[in-house]
């Protein structure tokens, strides 16, 4: 059907070398493109959020009122666990209890989120000169995020731990059962190679292990809300509801080691 | 100054594609708007020019990906050169016609994609494979309309 000439065959493989030399060019591409698009990016994110409150002002206007009606027993409840925080600061001073780690924490703002469905990363507005660097791990108020992996001086590219390239090593809270959680780029993780007698139920909370490279051990990873069998059936593996809402995530803190 | 007016909606697909509101994603999906421009494009313009612009196009969207492979300027030239070859020997007048060619080319680019990421070792479940295949191709060829649309305003 399709006839190809010599010149157009000749003319396909320089072209496909040159495309490679491109490949190899990539990285340091990426790192200028995402520098100038940046400032784009925020203004696009914030035109966004402003047209989004326009549409859903209804919605919000109704959530806003339920949400008022809460704040004052919560209020209550605060000045409570102050008290409370404050009983245990005194104490645990009393028992020269020493801290072991105090974590600090950048907020930075999503710009962008992946342009493919292959893969889960978001951009967000804080770079090297927030100090942000690769490998820091990224939280929100609800749990873990992802980890930054690439910088630049004024963004960052996030990795979601639903991406499918993400293994984080984790614990079950409750019986310190260890595994390893992998996205699967859904909306739910999943636990692997957990042996056939482990100790994990369905609503057991699953959190960072110390053994893990890149993120600070006892973070909020998320619920079991499965539990299955491999199809060899020598290993179990744990569906995971991530306590983090990654597919709506608008503001993340990066944690500073 | 026309064709250098697709530079600026090449870079404003990009930007829109980045910052898809998530009240528009279905079951995880987005559209892909630079597959439908490169394919326009094609239709369009001279095969020389689009194929300039296809490039461009890809490297774009490599850059806020995490792989390090530009996999994507490869297929969207692959893609540009196999509509050129196709719209020599049928007739793409037709709005189905094309609508049709990027449901095609979206469900190859969307299959080579996530057999090249299974490839690096990754676990990708079937249902999320075939749900990312399936409704982002026809996500990208329901919005493929306007595109065309866009491309044929500009390139007339």
């Amino acid at each position: 059907m399709f006839k190809i000439s010599r010149k157009t065959l000749i003319g396909f493989i320089i072209f496909s070398c040159t495309l490679l030399l491109i490949s190899n060019t990539l990285s340091c591409l990426k790192k200028s493109a995402q520098n100038v698009l940046a400032p784009q990016l925020s203004f696009l994110d914030l035109l966004k959020r402003e047209f989004s409150g326009i549409i859903f002002y209804h919605r919000n206007m109704i959530q806003a009122e339920k949400l008022n009606a809460g704040v004052g027993a919560l209020r209550w409840q605060m000045l409570d666990l102050k008290e409370l925080n404050q009983e245990n600061i005194r104490l645990k001073e009393l028992l020269n209890f020493k801290q072991k780690s105090s974590l600090f924490l950048v907020p930075a703002r999503v710009i962008a989120r992946s342009p493919d469905v292959w893969s889960c990363s978001v951009v967000i507005d804080k770079g090297k000169n927030s100090r942000i660097k690769i490998g820091m791990a990224v939280i929100n108020l609800q749990g873990l995020v992802g980890r930054v992996v690439e910088c630049t001086e004024n963004s960052s590219k996030v990795l979601l731990i639903n991406d499918p390239s993400q293994g984080i090593s984790a614990v079950v809270q409750r019986s310190r059962q260890e595994g390893l959680v992998n996205g699967t780029l859904g909306t739910n993780l999943i636990m692997r190679y957990l042996p056939e007698d482990a100790q994990i139920t369905e609503g057991d909370i699953i959190i960072t292990s110390e053994l893990s490279q890149f993120y600070p051990k006892g973070l909020l990873i998320g619920k079991v809300i499965n539990i299955g069998g491999d199809f060899s059936g020598l290993n179990r593996f744990a569906q995971i509801k991530p306590a983090a809402g990654l597919s709506s995530i608008e503001e993340v803190l990066v944690v500073i080691p | 100054m026309k064709k250098w007016s697709f530079l600026l909606v090449i870079v404003a697909l990009a930007l829109l594609q980045l910052t898809w509101p998530v009240f528009l994603i279905f079951f995880n999906c987005k559209p892909d708007f630079l597959l439908i421009l490169i394919i326009a494009l094609v239709f369009y313009l001279d095969f020389k020019v689009a194929l300039a612009f296809t490039v461009l196009a890809g490297l774009i969207k490599d850059v806020f990906l995490v792989e390090p492979l530009a996999l994507n300027t490869i297929l969207f030239s692959i893609w540009s050169y196999s509509a050129y070859l196709l719209s020599r020997q049928i007739s793409t007048e037709n709005y189905y016609v094309r609508a049709a060619v990027v449901i095609i080319v979206a469900l190859l680019n969307n299959i080579i994609i996530g057999l090249v990421i299974i490839n690096f070792g990754t676990i990708i479940p079937a249902g999320i494979f075939l749900r990312n295949v399936f409704i982002s191709s026809s996500y990208t060829a329901v919005l493929s309309v306007f595109i065309f649309k866009l491309v044929k305003k500009i390139a007339a």
